[in-house]
Protein backbone atom coordinates (compact mmCIF):
# COMPACT_ATOMS: atom_id res chain seq x y z
CA UNK A 1 0.00 0.00 0.00
CA UNK A 2 2.95 2.26 0.62
CA UNK A 3 3.79 2.45 -2.74
CA UNK A 4 3.09 5.37 -4.81
CA UNK A 5 3.84 4.98 -8.48
CA UNK A 6 5.91 8.17 -9.78
CA UNK A 7 5.34 9.98 -13.29
CA UNK A 8 8.82 8.27 -14.27
CA UNK A 9 7.74 4.50 -13.62
CA UNK A 10 4.47 5.12 -15.12
CA UNK A 11 6.18 6.16 -18.74
CA UNK A 12 8.37 3.26 -18.14
CA UNK A 13 5.14 0.96 -17.84
CA UNK A 14 3.60 2.15 -20.26
CA UNK A 15 6.49 1.90 -22.91
CA UNK A 16 6.49 -1.46 -21.59
CA UNK A 17 10.20 -0.65 -19.64
CA UNK A 18 9.56 -2.03 -16.24
CA UNK A 19 10.92 -5.30 -15.34
CA UNK A 20 10.48 -7.69 -12.55
CA UNK A 21 9.44 -6.46 -9.09
CA UNK A 22 8.79 -2.62 -9.94
CA UNK A 23 6.32 -4.01 -12.80
CA UNK A 24 4.62 -5.98 -10.16
CA UNK A 25 4.29 -3.25 -8.00
CA UNK A 26 2.74 -1.22 -10.50
CA UNK A 27 0.23 -3.57 -11.76
CA UNK A 28 -1.11 -4.16 -7.92
CA UNK A 29 -1.04 -0.33 -7.67
CA UNK A 30 -2.81 0.17 -10.72
CA UNK A 31 -4.93 -2.67 -9.19
CA UNK A 32 -6.05 -0.86 -6.57
CA UNK A 33 -5.88 2.90 -8.04
CA UNK A 34 -8.64 3.50 -10.15
CA UNK A 35 -7.56 7.03 -10.28
CA UNK A 36 -4.20 5.72 -11.95
CA UNK A 37 -5.65 3.35 -13.89
CA UNK A 38 -7.87 5.82 -15.81
CA UNK A 39 -4.65 8.22 -16.45
CA UNK A 40 -3.24 5.04 -17.92
CA UNK A 41 -6.34 4.45 -19.74
CA UNK A 42 -6.04 8.00 -21.11
CA UNK A 43 -2.10 7.89 -22.27
CA UNK A 44 -2.87 4.95 -24.32
CA UNK A 45 -5.79 6.06 -25.84
CA UNK A 46 -3.04 9.04 -26.95
CA UNK A 47 -0.19 6.78 -28.11
CA UNK A 48 -3.06 4.78 -30.28
CA UNK A 49 -4.03 7.81 -32.05
CA UNK A 50 -0.67 8.85 -32.16
CA UNK A 51 0.15 6.01 -34.11
CA UNK A 52 -2.06 7.25 -36.87
CA UNK A 53 1.00 9.33 -37.94
CA UNK A 54 2.89 7.69 -40.27
CA UNK A 55 5.89 7.60 -41.71
CA UNK A 56 6.72 9.26 -44.82
CA UNK A 57 8.22 7.90 -47.62
CA UNK A 58 11.35 9.57 -48.47
CA UNK A 59 14.15 8.89 -51.46
CA UNK A 60 17.39 8.72 -49.93
CA UNK A 61 19.38 11.08 -51.98
CA UNK A 62 23.13 10.02 -53.04
CA UNK A 63 25.61 11.98 -50.31
CA UNK A 64 29.10 12.40 -51.66
CA UNK A 65 30.99 12.32 -48.46
CA UNK A 66 34.89 12.19 -50.09
CA UNK A 67 37.60 9.94 -48.57
CA UNK A 68 37.58 12.20 -45.52
CA UNK A 69 36.91 9.77 -43.18
CA UNK A 70 40.20 8.40 -42.73
CA UNK A 71 42.29 10.33 -40.84
CA UNK A 72 45.91 10.20 -41.45
CA UNK A 73 48.57 11.51 -39.31
CA UNK A 74 49.51 13.89 -41.93
CA UNK A 75 45.79 15.08 -41.83
CA UNK A 76 46.33 16.49 -38.44
CA UNK A 77 46.00 20.69 -38.17
CA UNK A 78 49.09 20.84 -35.81
CA UNK A 79 50.96 18.57 -38.23
CA UNK A 80 50.99 20.91 -40.86
CA UNK A 81 51.82 23.60 -38.96
CA UNK A 82 54.85 21.68 -37.44
CA UNK A 83 55.85 21.05 -41.18
CA UNK A 84 55.61 24.04 -42.28
CA UNK A 85 57.58 25.97 -39.28
CA UNK A 86 59.83 22.73 -40.04
CA UNK A 87 60.53 23.60 -43.72
CA UNK A 88 61.03 27.40 -43.44
CA UNK A 89 63.52 26.71 -40.85
CA UNK A 90 65.33 24.49 -43.33
CA UNK A 91 65.11 27.43 -46.03
CA UNK A 92 66.55 29.43 -43.64
CA UNK A 93 69.77 27.26 -43.15
CA UNK A 94 70.03 26.68 -46.83
CA UNK A 95 70.36 30.29 -47.75
CA UNK A 96 72.14 30.90 -44.23
CA UNK A 97 74.94 28.03 -45.87
CA UNK A 98 75.15 29.49 -49.49
CA UNK A 99 75.67 32.87 -48.08
CA UNK A 100 77.79 32.34 -45.25
CA UNK A 101 75.90 33.75 -42.71
CA UNK A 102 76.90 33.84 -39.35
CA UNK A 103 75.26 34.76 -36.12
CA UNK A 104 76.72 35.36 -32.98
CA UNK A 105 76.36 36.90 -29.45
CA UNK A 106 79.62 38.47 -28.35
CA UNK A 107 80.34 40.94 -25.58
CA UNK A 108 77.18 42.46 -25.73
CA UNK A 109 77.06 42.61 -29.26
CA UNK A 110 74.90 40.77 -31.74
CA UNK A 111 76.39 39.94 -35.14
CA UNK A 112 74.98 39.21 -38.06
CA UNK A 113 77.31 38.79 -40.76
CA UNK A 114 77.33 37.30 -44.31
CA UNK A 115 80.49 36.03 -45.59
CA UNK A 116 83.89 35.92 -43.71
CA UNK A 117 83.66 37.84 -40.29
CA UNK A 118 86.82 40.83 -39.98
CA UNK A 119 87.08 40.50 -36.21
CA UNK A 120 86.84 43.92 -34.80
CA UNK A 121 89.26 45.85 -36.92
CA UNK A 122 87.63 48.80 -36.60
CA UNK A 123 87.60 48.98 -32.84
CA UNK A 124 91.40 48.70 -33.01
CA UNK A 125 91.94 52.14 -35.05
CA UNK A 126 89.51 53.57 -32.82
CA UNK A 127 91.57 52.62 -29.71
CA UNK A 128 94.75 54.18 -31.09
CA UNK A 129 94.41 58.11 -31.28
CA UNK A 130 93.47 57.80 -27.75
CA UNK A 131 97.36 57.91 -27.01
CA UNK A 132 97.77 61.56 -28.46
CA UNK A 133 97.51 64.78 -26.08
CA UNK A 134 95.41 67.39 -26.50
CA UNK A 135 98.49 69.88 -26.84
CA UNK A 136 99.47 67.62 -29.56
CA UNK A 137 96.86 68.00 -31.19
CA UNK A 138 96.47 71.66 -30.87
CA UNK A 139 100.02 71.83 -32.09
CA UNK A 140 99.33 69.95 -35.16
CA UNK A 141 96.59 71.75 -36.07
CA UNK A 142 98.75 75.15 -35.71
CA UNK A 143 101.71 73.83 -37.55
CA UNK A 144 99.69 73.09 -40.77
CA UNK A 145 97.85 76.26 -40.30
CA UNK A 146 100.76 78.34 -40.76
CA UNK A 147 101.92 75.92 -43.49
CA UNK A 148 98.75 77.04 -45.20
CA UNK A 149 99.21 80.28 -44.37
CA UNK A 150 102.52 80.96 -45.62
CA UNK A 151 101.41 79.07 -48.79
CA UNK A 152 98.87 81.00 -49.34
CA UNK A 153 100.74 84.46 -48.54
CA UNK A 154 103.16 83.63 -51.44
CA UNK A 155 100.95 82.82 -53.90
CA UNK A 156 99.10 85.66 -52.94
CA UNK A 157 101.66 88.46 -53.45
CA UNK A 158 102.75 86.57 -56.22
CA UNK A 159 99.62 87.08 -58.24
CA UNK A 160 99.20 90.31 -57.00
CA UNK A 161 102.77 91.28 -58.92
CA UNK A 162 101.53 89.63 -61.57
CA UNK A 163 98.53 91.63 -61.66
CA UNK A 164 100.25 94.97 -61.47
CA UNK A 165 102.72 94.42 -64.05
CA UNK A 166 100.26 93.09 -66.48
CA UNK A 167 98.08 96.43 -65.73
CA UNK A 168 100.49 98.45 -66.57
CA UNK A 169 101.39 97.28 -69.72
CA UNK A 170 97.73 97.27 -70.37
CA UNK A 171 97.51 100.73 -70.09
CA UNK A 172 100.90 101.74 -71.30
CA UNK A 173 99.05 100.06 -74.58
CA UNK A 174 96.14 101.79 -74.80
CA UNK A 175 97.40 105.29 -73.96
CA UNK A 176 99.20 105.43 -76.88
CA UNK A 177 96.47 103.70 -79.55
CA UNK A 178 94.03 106.45 -77.92
CA UNK A 179 97.09 109.41 -78.82
CA UNK A 180 97.42 108.45 -81.94
CA UNK A 181 93.39 108.04 -82.94
CA UNK A 182 93.26 111.64 -81.24
CA UNK A 183 95.71 112.90 -83.77
CA UNK A 184 94.48 111.36 -86.55
CA UNK A 185 91.44 112.47 -86.10
CA UNK A 186 91.81 115.98 -85.53
CA UNK A 187 94.60 116.24 -88.18
CA UNK A 188 91.67 115.14 -90.82
CA UNK A 189 88.95 117.39 -89.14
CA UNK A 190 91.07 120.75 -90.01
CA UNK A 191 91.56 119.77 -93.28
CA UNK A 192 87.90 118.72 -94.38
CA UNK A 193 86.43 121.96 -92.63
CA UNK A 194 89.12 124.30 -94.63
CA UNK A 195 87.42 122.05 -98.15
CA UNK A 196 84.04 122.00 -96.95
CA UNK A 197 83.91 126.12 -96.06
CA UNK A 198 85.35 126.83 -99.47
CA UNK A 199 82.61 124.88 -101.57
CA UNK A 200 80.11 126.25 -99.26
CA UNK A 201 81.22 129.42 -99.89
CA UNK A 202 81.63 128.92 -104.27
CA UNK A 203 78.20 127.71 -103.69
CA UNK A 204 76.77 130.24 -101.73
CA UNK A 205 78.14 133.03 -104.23
CA UNK A 206 76.79 130.91 -107.24
CA UNK A 207 73.35 131.09 -105.70
CA UNK A 208 73.24 134.46 -104.51
CA UNK A 209 73.98 135.57 -108.06
CA UNK A 210 71.35 132.98 -109.85
CA UNK A 211 68.82 134.59 -107.22
CA UNK A 212 69.69 138.43 -107.39
CA UNK A 213 69.60 137.70 -111.64
CA UNK A 214 66.79 135.93 -111.90
CA UNK A 215 64.77 138.31 -109.17
CA UNK A 216 65.73 141.58 -110.97
CA UNK A 217 64.44 140.81 -114.11
CA UNK A 218 61.33 139.17 -112.63
CA UNK A 219 60.91 142.66 -110.30
CA UNK A 220 61.46 144.31 -113.24
CA UNK A 221 58.53 142.96 -115.28
CA UNK A 222 56.34 142.96 -112.34
CA UNK A 223 56.70 146.47 -111.92
CA UNK A 224 56.03 147.62 -115.60
CA UNK A 225 53.07 145.35 -115.72
CA UNK A 226 51.95 147.51 -112.24
CA UNK A 227 52.52 150.64 -113.79
CA UNK A 228 50.70 150.11 -116.66
CA UNK A 229 47.73 148.71 -114.88
CA UNK A 230 48.05 151.96 -112.51
CA UNK A 231 47.43 154.20 -115.58
CA UNK A 232 44.63 152.13 -116.92
CA UNK A 233 43.36 152.52 -113.51
CA UNK A 234 43.50 156.11 -113.16
CA UNK A 235 42.58 156.69 -116.73
CA UNK A 236 39.24 154.75 -116.18
CA UNK A 237 38.70 156.79 -112.99
CA UNK A 238 39.02 160.02 -115.00
CA UNK A 239 36.25 158.83 -117.42
CA UNK A 240 34.09 157.62 -114.74
CA UNK A 241 35.10 161.57 -112.78
CA UNK A 242 33.82 162.96 -115.87
CA UNK A 243 30.75 161.05 -116.65
CA UNK A 244 29.21 161.66 -112.84
CA UNK A 245 30.11 165.57 -113.56
CA UNK A 246 28.26 165.81 -116.45
CA UNK A 247 25.20 163.72 -115.07
CA UNK A 248 25.14 166.12 -112.23
CA UNK A 249 24.85 169.33 -114.32
CA UNK A 250 22.32 168.16 -116.12
CA UNK A 251 20.23 167.17 -113.39
CA UNK A 252 21.22 170.93 -111.97
CA UNK A 253 19.75 171.82 -115.08
CA UNK A 254 16.70 170.15 -115.09
CA UNK A 255 16.20 171.67 -111.19
CA UNK A 256 17.23 174.70 -112.35
CA UNK A 257 14.08 174.48 -115.11
CA UNK A 258 11.51 173.15 -113.15
CA UNK A 259 11.84 175.91 -110.47
CA UNK A 260 11.48 178.62 -113.10
CA UNK A 261 8.27 177.01 -113.77
CA UNK A 262 7.06 177.34 -110.30
CA UNK A 263 8.46 180.52 -109.39
CA UNK A 264 6.59 181.59 -112.81
CA UNK A 265 3.52 179.42 -111.87
CA UNK A 266 3.48 181.05 -107.97
CA UNK A 267 3.86 184.38 -109.55
CA UNK A 268 1.18 184.47 -112.14
CA UNK A 269 -1.21 183.35 -109.10
CA UNK A 270 -0.44 186.12 -107.31
CA UNK A 271 -1.33 188.29 -109.83
CA UNK A 272 -4.65 187.20 -110.63
CA UNK A 273 -5.68 186.94 -107.32
CA UNK A 274 -4.36 190.44 -106.18
CA UNK A 275 -6.17 191.46 -109.57
CA UNK A 276 -9.47 189.60 -108.08
CA UNK A 277 -9.18 191.39 -104.71
CA UNK A 278 -8.69 195.04 -106.64
CA UNK A 279 -11.60 194.91 -108.70
CA UNK A 280 -13.57 193.24 -105.80
CA UNK A 281 -12.70 196.18 -103.83
CA UNK A 282 -13.66 198.78 -106.49
CA UNK A 283 -17.30 197.19 -106.90
CA UNK A 284 -17.50 197.99 -103.39
CA UNK B 1 4.90 -2.14 -33.42
CA UNK B 2 4.95 -4.37 -36.38
CA UNK B 3 8.51 -4.55 -37.74
CA UNK B 4 9.39 -4.25 -41.60
CA UNK B 5 12.07 -6.12 -42.77
CA UNK B 6 14.27 -2.83 -42.71
CA UNK B 7 13.62 -2.91 -38.99
CA UNK B 8 15.19 -5.84 -38.42
CA UNK B 9 17.94 -5.70 -41.13
CA UNK B 10 18.86 -2.28 -38.36
CA UNK B 11 18.33 -4.50 -35.49
CA UNK B 12 20.74 -6.81 -36.89
CA UNK B 13 23.23 -4.49 -38.00
CA UNK B 14 26.49 -4.64 -36.24
CA UNK B 15 28.64 -6.35 -38.86
CA UNK B 16 27.42 -3.82 -40.92
CA UNK B 17 28.32 -0.66 -38.63
CA UNK B 18 31.89 -2.39 -38.13
CA UNK B 19 32.71 -2.80 -41.58
CA UNK B 20 31.19 1.02 -42.31
CA UNK B 21 33.59 2.22 -39.03
CA UNK B 22 36.69 -0.03 -40.43
CA UNK B 23 36.28 2.44 -43.88
CA UNK B 24 34.21 0.54 -46.40
CA UNK B 25 32.46 2.54 -48.54
CA UNK B 26 30.08 0.23 -49.59
CA UNK B 27 29.14 -0.29 -46.04
CA UNK B 28 28.63 3.59 -45.13
CA UNK B 29 26.00 3.40 -48.51
CA UNK B 30 23.92 0.78 -46.83
CA UNK B 31 24.10 2.20 -43.18
CA UNK B 32 22.76 5.47 -45.09
CA UNK B 33 20.35 3.40 -47.06
CA UNK B 34 19.13 1.62 -43.67
CA UNK B 35 19.11 4.60 -41.61
CA UNK B 36 18.13 7.44 -43.73
CA UNK B 37 14.16 7.23 -43.39
CA UNK B 38 14.16 7.13 -39.83
CA UNK B 39 16.70 10.23 -39.44
CA UNK B 40 14.37 12.26 -42.05
CA UNK B 41 10.97 10.76 -40.24
CA UNK B 42 12.37 12.12 -37.13
CA UNK B 43 13.54 15.48 -38.08
CA UNK B 44 10.28 15.90 -40.27
CA UNK B 45 8.26 15.79 -37.05
CA UNK B 46 10.45 17.89 -35.75
CA UNK B 47 9.93 20.89 -38.18
CA UNK B 48 7.15 19.76 -39.78
CA UNK B 49 8.98 20.89 -43.39
CA UNK B 50 9.98 18.45 -45.71
CA UNK B 51 13.23 21.03 -46.77
CA UNK B 52 14.83 21.11 -43.25
CA UNK B 53 14.12 17.86 -43.15
CA UNK B 54 16.28 17.03 -46.10
CA UNK B 55 18.56 19.24 -44.37
CA UNK B 56 19.56 17.97 -41.69
CA UNK B 57 19.27 14.30 -42.56
CA UNK B 58 22.16 15.02 -45.27
CA UNK B 59 23.94 16.57 -42.63
CA UNK B 60 23.57 13.65 -40.16
CA UNK B 61 24.94 11.42 -42.41
CA UNK B 62 27.80 13.24 -44.13
CA UNK B 63 28.82 13.96 -40.51
CA UNK B 64 28.17 10.35 -39.31
CA UNK B 65 30.62 9.54 -42.28
CA UNK B 66 33.42 11.11 -40.95
CA UNK B 67 33.08 10.67 -38.02
CA UNK B 68 32.04 7.05 -37.50
CA UNK B 69 35.69 5.90 -36.71
CA UNK B 70 35.26 7.64 -33.38
CA UNK B 71 32.17 5.64 -32.08
CA UNK B 72 33.30 3.69 -29.44
CA UNK B 73 31.17 0.90 -29.18
CA UNK B 74 28.87 -0.18 -31.82
CA UNK B 75 26.31 -1.14 -29.40
CA UNK B 76 25.40 2.57 -29.01
CA UNK B 77 25.09 3.36 -32.67
CA UNK B 78 22.01 4.26 -32.92
CA UNK B 79 21.66 6.80 -29.75
CA UNK B 80 25.13 8.15 -31.98
CA UNK B 81 23.29 8.89 -34.39
CA UNK B 82 20.26 10.44 -33.04
CA UNK B 83 22.60 12.55 -30.73
CA UNK B 84 23.71 13.88 -34.35
CA UNK B 85 20.38 14.78 -35.50
CA UNK B 86 18.94 16.20 -32.52
CA UNK B 87 22.06 18.27 -32.73
CA UNK B 88 21.64 19.25 -36.17
CA UNK B 89 17.82 19.76 -35.69
CA UNK B 90 18.12 22.20 -32.75
CA UNK B 91 21.05 24.56 -35.25
CA UNK B 92 18.26 24.82 -37.87
CA UNK B 93 15.98 25.65 -35.26
CA UNK B 94 17.68 28.39 -34.18
CA UNK B 95 18.47 29.66 -37.61
CA UNK B 96 14.78 29.18 -38.16
CA UNK B 97 14.33 31.55 -35.37
CA UNK B 98 17.25 34.05 -36.23
CA UNK B 99 15.38 34.66 -39.76
CA UNK B 100 12.13 35.16 -39.68
CA UNK B 101 11.22 35.26 -43.75
CA UNK B 102 8.85 32.98 -45.22
CA UNK B 103 9.80 29.70 -47.32
CA UNK B 104 8.54 29.91 -51.06
CA UNK B 105 7.60 26.30 -50.46
CA UNK B 106 5.32 27.42 -47.59
CA UNK B 107 3.52 30.00 -49.38
CA UNK B 108 3.08 27.43 -52.42
CA UNK B 109 3.11 24.43 -50.47
CA UNK B 110 3.81 22.79 -53.49
CA UNK B 111 4.87 19.65 -51.72
CA UNK B 112 1.65 18.79 -50.86
CA UNK B 113 0.44 19.65 -54.67
CA UNK B 114 2.56 16.73 -56.81
CA UNK B 115 3.94 14.55 -53.38
CA UNK B 116 4.41 11.17 -54.88
CA UNK B 117 3.30 10.42 -51.53
CA UNK B 118 -0.17 9.98 -53.38
CA UNK B 119 1.03 7.07 -55.53
CA UNK B 120 3.66 4.90 -53.24
CA UNK B 121 1.29 5.32 -49.99
CA UNK B 122 0.70 2.13 -49.16
CA UNK B 123 -2.78 2.66 -48.05
CA UNK B 124 -3.65 3.55 -52.25
CA UNK B 125 -6.53 1.22 -52.31
CA UNK B 126 -7.94 2.71 -49.42
CA UNK B 127 -11.38 3.76 -48.63
CA UNK B 128 -10.86 7.33 -50.39
CA UNK B 129 -12.86 8.79 -47.26
CA UNK B 130 -10.70 7.07 -44.53
CA UNK B 131 -7.92 7.83 -45.68
CA UNK B 132 -8.49 11.77 -46.10
CA UNK B 133 -9.50 11.75 -42.17
CA UNK B 134 -6.59 9.88 -41.60
CA UNK B 135 -4.55 12.41 -43.23
CA UNK B 136 -6.49 15.45 -41.56
CA UNK B 137 -5.85 13.48 -38.25
CA UNK B 138 -1.95 12.70 -38.81
CA UNK B 139 -1.97 17.17 -39.63
CA UNK B 140 -3.83 18.16 -36.68
CA UNK B 141 -1.20 15.63 -34.66
CA UNK B 142 1.20 16.96 -35.84
CA UNK B 143 0.20 20.53 -35.61
CA UNK B 144 -0.13 19.69 -32.07
CA UNK B 145 2.90 18.35 -31.91
CA UNK B 146 4.79 21.51 -33.02
CA UNK B 147 2.98 23.36 -30.24
CA UNK B 148 5.27 21.09 -27.26
CA UNK B 149 8.64 23.15 -26.51
CA UNK B 150 11.47 21.51 -28.27
CA UNK B 151 12.55 19.54 -25.40
CA UNK B 152 9.58 17.67 -25.05
CA UNK B 153 9.32 16.97 -28.85
CA UNK B 154 12.44 16.04 -29.28
CA UNK B 155 11.55 13.39 -26.23
CA UNK B 156 8.16 12.34 -27.73
CA UNK B 157 8.85 11.83 -31.51
CA UNK B 158 11.98 9.66 -30.39
CA UNK B 159 10.02 7.71 -28.01
CA UNK B 160 6.51 7.78 -29.32
CA UNK B 161 7.89 7.12 -33.11
CA UNK B 162 11.28 6.37 -33.45
CA UNK B 163 10.80 3.22 -30.84
CA UNK B 164 14.30 4.52 -28.76
CA UNK B 165 14.56 3.19 -25.29
CA UNK B 166 14.64 5.68 -22.37
CA UNK B 167 18.35 4.64 -21.62
CA UNK B 168 19.10 5.41 -25.44
CA UNK B 169 17.43 8.46 -25.68
CA UNK B 170 18.98 9.96 -22.38
CA UNK B 171 22.30 8.75 -24.12
CA UNK B 172 21.24 10.58 -27.15
CA UNK B 173 20.69 14.09 -25.09
CA UNK B 174 22.67 13.62 -22.49
CA UNK B 175 20.85 13.82 -19.51
CA UNK B 176 19.44 11.06 -17.13
CA UNK B 177 17.05 8.68 -17.96
CA UNK B 178 14.67 10.27 -15.19
CA UNK B 179 14.40 13.75 -17.35
CA UNK B 180 13.93 11.64 -20.14
CA UNK B 181 10.74 10.13 -18.25
CA UNK B 182 9.93 13.32 -17.05
CA UNK B 183 10.05 15.17 -20.14
CA UNK B 184 7.97 12.14 -21.80
CA UNK B 185 5.63 12.41 -19.11
CA UNK B 186 4.90 16.22 -19.41
CA UNK B 187 4.97 16.45 -23.31
CA UNK B 188 2.59 13.59 -23.19
CA UNK B 189 0.43 15.80 -20.61
CA UNK B 190 0.61 18.56 -22.38
CA UNK B 191 -0.18 16.85 -25.88
CA UNK B 192 -3.22 15.59 -24.23
CA UNK B 193 -4.95 19.35 -23.17
CA UNK B 194 -3.44 20.88 -26.72
CA UNK B 195 -6.03 17.74 -28.39
CA UNK B 196 -8.52 18.29 -25.74
CA UNK B 197 -8.58 21.93 -26.36
CA UNK B 198 -8.63 21.30 -30.18
CA UNK B 199 -11.37 18.47 -29.97
CA UNK B 200 -9.67 15.82 -31.29
CA UNK B 201 -10.68 12.21 -30.13
CA UNK B 202 -11.33 8.96 -31.13
CA UNK B 203 -14.95 10.43 -31.26
CA UNK B 204 -14.40 13.60 -33.38
CA UNK B 205 -12.42 11.67 -35.92
CA UNK B 206 -15.62 9.57 -36.39
CA UNK B 207 -14.60 6.30 -37.24
CA UNK B 208 -13.35 3.74 -35.00
CA UNK B 209 -9.73 2.74 -34.06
Amino acid sequence: MAYKASENDLMAYLYGELEGKEKEAMEQYLLENAEARLELEKLKQLRTLMGQVRDKEVIVPTLFVGDHRRSYFYHAPYFKTIMSIAASLLVLMLVGKLFGLQVGYVDSEFKLTFGKSEESRPLEKISSPATITQAEIQQMINASLQENNEAMQASWSETQKKLDVSITRNLALNSEKIDKLVRQSSDASQEQIKEFVAGMQAENVKLVKNYFQLSSTEQKQYIEGLLVDFAKYLQQQRNDDLQVVQTQLKSLEQNTDVFKQETEQILSTIITSVGNKSSLGAKN
Amino acid sequence: MTETLLDIAMMHSDDLIAQAKAGDQNAQGKVVQLWYKRIYNFSYKFFQDHDMAMEVSQKTFISMCRNLASLQENARFKSWLYKIAVNYCREEARKKKSSRSLSFDVVWNKEAEDSPQWESSSHRFDNPERQFQQKELAEALQDAMLELNDEQREVVIMKEYEGLKFREIADALNISENTVKSRMYYGLDALKKILERKQINKETIGYGL
